[in-house]
């Protein structure tokens, strides 16, 4: 599997985790959406779908870090990891194409186009 | 905070080309973010819209999610031309959308914040029958400005 489908399987697997997780707060339930039971368990399907599509390796790591931290991928903004604040060797300050971690924390890395 | 202040008049369009509820939402979250972060975007809102319809009822839907692709909250408003069907809990068609995307970090809430702040708004949007009163982006987010306003003296 190329290295771009793997950053992208992993992005929408976090994208779905923060979703599902947003759910589950009582500020989001206060809001009043209306929320299909049924569509909530398919999404957790296609959740499970999407850790299947990632190597084995890294759906291990992901669920890993998910566990430690909640979020698994963290976001590299003005040269720090926005996981844990620490600022990151010079050769992570760029986006990079490979999926790197943070020597720090471990996270999985992700540079937002500006 | 202050929603107007989160506005931009770039990111308003009253003259959306009406289309099927998914177009709608990616012509919207293009005028945000481009290639495969769009995407990711895309992706991530339809996903949210399969668990229930963000239409809210009465002409008005607040397409919403936060994601990886974006490092700050981001919103983006579109009204169009005709009514689109966008499966709304009131079944009716929708004209009026808000679109708001944040990031998963968020200090301060601020997503959940907006979002219900968005609800109320929308919510005083239809009650005045005001859905389709500006006429240019400027007048949207005074229009906007003012409902805060006012909604905040009533408290």
């Amino acid at each position: 599997m190329s290295r771009d489908v793997t950053a992208m399987h992993l992005k929408l697997l976090f994208d779905l985790d923060t979703l599902l997780s947003d759910l589950q707060t009582p500020v989001y339930k206060k809001i009043g959406f209306k929320i299909n039971s049924q569509e909530q368990r398919a999404l957790l399907r296609t959740r499970e779908d999407l850790l299947k599509k990632l190597p084995p390796e890294m759906a291990e790591i992901y669920e890993r870090l998910r566990k430690r931290y909640t979020q698994a991928i963290a976001p590299v903004e003005n040269g720090f990891c926005f996981g844990c604040f620490q600022k990151l060797p010079t050769e992570l300050l760029t986006r990079s194409e490979e999926i790197n971690t943070c020597p720090n924390c471990g996270r999985i890395l992700y540079w937002p186009s500006s | 905070m202050n929603l107007a202040s989160l506005l931009s008049k770039e990111r308003i369009n009253l003259e959306l080309k009406p289309n099927k509820k998914n177009k709608v939402i990616e012509d919207l979250v293009y005028s945000v973010k481009k290639g495969s972060d769009a995407e990711l975007i895309v992706s991530t809102l339809l996903k949210r819209e399969e668990l229930g319809s963000t239409g809210i009822g009465k002409g008005i839907a607040i397409p919403h999610c936060r994601s990886l692709a974006v490092s700050k909250l981001e919103i983006a408003v579109g009204r169009t031309t005709k009514p689109i069907n966008f499966n709304a809990i009131d079944k009716k068609p929708v004209s009026l959308i808000f679109l708001i995307i944040a990031p998963p970090q968020d200090p301060g809430n601020q997503y959940l914040i907006t979002l219900g702040k968005i609800v109320q708004i929308a919510k005083e949007l239809t009650k005045k029958d005001l859905l389709h009163k500006p006429e240019t982006p400027d007048e949207f987010i005074s229009l906007i400005n003012e409902i805060e306003k006012d909604l905040k003296k009533r408290k």
